[in-house]
């Protein structure tokens, strides 16, 4: 491990975590507005967050244990916004 | 107005006053960085530290309590019992709380003895306060607690959010309980240490802010109480479920088994997915109210409460919890930068909502808006993220150059404090810091005309 690989690796954990939130708040807000186009720019954050996961996983220095718990932590991520959604609407009657 | 209400404005203003002995205190902290020798033999940089960390705990403490005495009565339609009680006791806390700052500033350090423990500091981080005084923050605690109970009780209505809110009171009073002993073995003081920090804060506390936030959503947004029980039960479960392990994330380098790291790794890398739940939560109320409500600078607060959680304690958090980044990341400023953001967003932004809110009803306002809380909201907000994004940057070089190049050392250390880049986000810090504080002025005035201003130019509400 290089010195700096923590470095490198705490921002790409951080942006791991900005992106899921973009694509949260993006995703709601074209649910909201029944608009195609905000989904899609949400589908784009979770897009760039699977390429964070990639990275992390090729180029960190975490273990075997760490990057499945990254991968893990993605595919939550997709399923929840949807599944906040659905469950806020339906709470909402 | 029913006296439990009275009662929570004067907690709100005490805290208002500590939120301001805090910034003073932050600034003087900042100025300790930039200007190396500032105040030196006369206020040095561990004081002025200890007052910011300890107004910090204490104004957050005093709207949370203030908080509750608001919507109590509202919430059991009756009046708090105790209400006396816990008014004496206000006056108890305060007098405290102003001996124990004369006492940190002018007298600030003594003997390695039982008096310093009993009448100067404790000496443990964030529990400075003197025996004496914690003992008195424990009585205004057990009162506090009765006054919730017993007003529960003899309204005989246990509403969901009133038992959320009495379940989390037990640990919330007992935690306190290990400020007390003063044990001798480091790692095992900080193992036990780490139970009240971290349980208060990102358990109990995160609690107690989610059954405020509740009651705020019914007032502010007219929010269905089933549908705020329903999510206060679901964020409360994962919440806890993650926190309460996510513990561990502070067992790193202490002295306490290596399986810490796993645990603690574990379980706070999973903390940010209830936070995204919360986001959309957030973007769901906003989206479905098209931002139309009485009360501007409450919605605006609730709103940078549900995003600043996220960012300052999901991606601030998440970019140092593994152990990897930990091992270089620990007490430097990139931790000082997650705790600013955590805290500001988690509790921060809810309890100036609340405040808000309370205002409003006090003096009978139809609708709140105006200029000078959008200047606050800006200027607080810029300055909060302008801080943690300078604080970052000095944590990343401090982390760096003093732990992965020097290797930790004491010279390393000092060469890491006089780093460039360490320097340059200090300054920046500390420059950020003066407009979080001009923000703070114009909060203040704009809360202190709260009444006088909106009466002459807004409707008043008739009681009907």
């Amino acid at each position: 491990m290089r010195s700096f690989d923590f470095i490198d690796t705490a921002l790409l954990l951080g942006l791991f975590v900005l992106l899921a939130g973009c694509y949260g708040l993006f995703y709601t807000i074209g649910e909201l507005r029944q608009r195609r186009h905000w989904i899609n720019i949400g589908y784009v954050c979770f897009f760039f967050q699977a390429v964070i996961t990639l990275l992390i996983v090729m180029c960190a220095p975490l273990g075997i244990g760490w990057q499945l718990l990254i991968i893990a932590s993605c595919i939550a991520c997709f399923k929840i916004p949807p599944m906040a959604f659905s469950y806020l609407k339906l709470i909402h009657g | 107005m029913y006296k439990s209400e009275e009662l929570a404005l004067k907690y709100f203003a005490a805290a208002m006053v500590l939120f301001g002995l805090m910034v003073v205190f932050g600034l003087l902290s900042a100025t300790h960085y930039v200007q190396r020798g500032f105040l030196l033999n006369k206020l040095d940089f561990s004081i002025a530290k200890i007052v910011h960390i300890d107004t910090m705990i204490l104004w957050l403490l005093l709207g949370f309590i203030g908080a509750i005495y608001w919507f109590l009565p509202g919430e059991l339609n009756r009046e708090t019992v105790g209400i006396k009680l816990a008014a004496i006791m206000f006056y108890v806390l305060c007098t405290a709380i102003v001996i124990v700052a004369l006492v940190f500033i002018f007298v600030q350090y003594g003997g390695a003895n039982q008096f310093s423990l009993w009448f100067i500091n404790q000496g443990r981080k964030y529990v400075e306060a003197p025996r004496w005084a914690a003992i008195g923050i424990v009585l205004v605690l057990a009162v506090f607690c009765y006054n919730v109970i017993a007003t529960t009780i003899k309204a005989k209505k246990v509403t969901g959010i009133m038992g959320v809110l009495i379940v989390d009171l037990v640990p919330l009073f007992a935690l306190y309980f290990i400020a007390f002993p003063a044990i001798t073995n480091m790692s095992v003081d900080l193992y036990w240490w780490w139970w009240l920090v971290h349980l208060w804060v990102e358990g109990t506390w995160e609690i107690l802010i989610g059954c405020i936030m509740a009651f705020s959503l019914m007032q502010l947004l007219g929010t269905e109480r089933r549908i705020v029980e329903m999510w206060l039960y679901i964020e409360v479960a994962l919440v806890l479920g993650t926190g309460i392990l996510g513990l561990g994330h502070h067992y790193f380098w202490i002295g306490t088994p290596s399986y810490w790291l796993a645990i603690g790794g574990l379980f706070s890398a999973l903390e940010p997915l209830p936070l995204l739940g919360m986001v959309v939560h957030a973007v769901y109320d906003a989206g479905t109210l098209r931002m139309k409500t009485t009360n501007k600078p409450a919605f605006y607060w609730i709103m940078a409460e549900a995003f600043g959680n996220f960012l300052g304690g999901g991606v601030f958090g998440f970019m140092m919890t593994l152990p990897q980044i930990n091992l270089f990341s620990h007490g430097t400023q990139w931790t000082v930068s997650h705790g600013h953001f955590a805290f500001w967003g988690a509790y921060a932004c809810g309890i100036l909502s609340v405040i808000y809110l309370a205002l409003q009803k006090a003096h009978q306002v139809a609708e709140v808006n105006g200029v000078r809380w959008r200047w606050s909201f800006a200027l607080l907000n810029i300055g909060m993220i302008g801080m943690v994004g300078a604080l970052l940057i000095s944590g990343i070089a401090q982390a760096f150059y003093e732990r992965a190049i020097g290797g930790s050392t004491l010279q390393a250390f000092i060469e890491g404090q006089s780093n460039p880049w360490f320097m340059q986000g200090m300054t920046a810090r500390l420059a950020f810091g003066m407009i979080f504080a001009a923000g703070y002025v114009i909060l203040i005035y704009d809360l202190l005309a709260f009444g006088k201003q909106r009466i002459s130019q807004a409707t008043v509400l008739r009681p009907a």
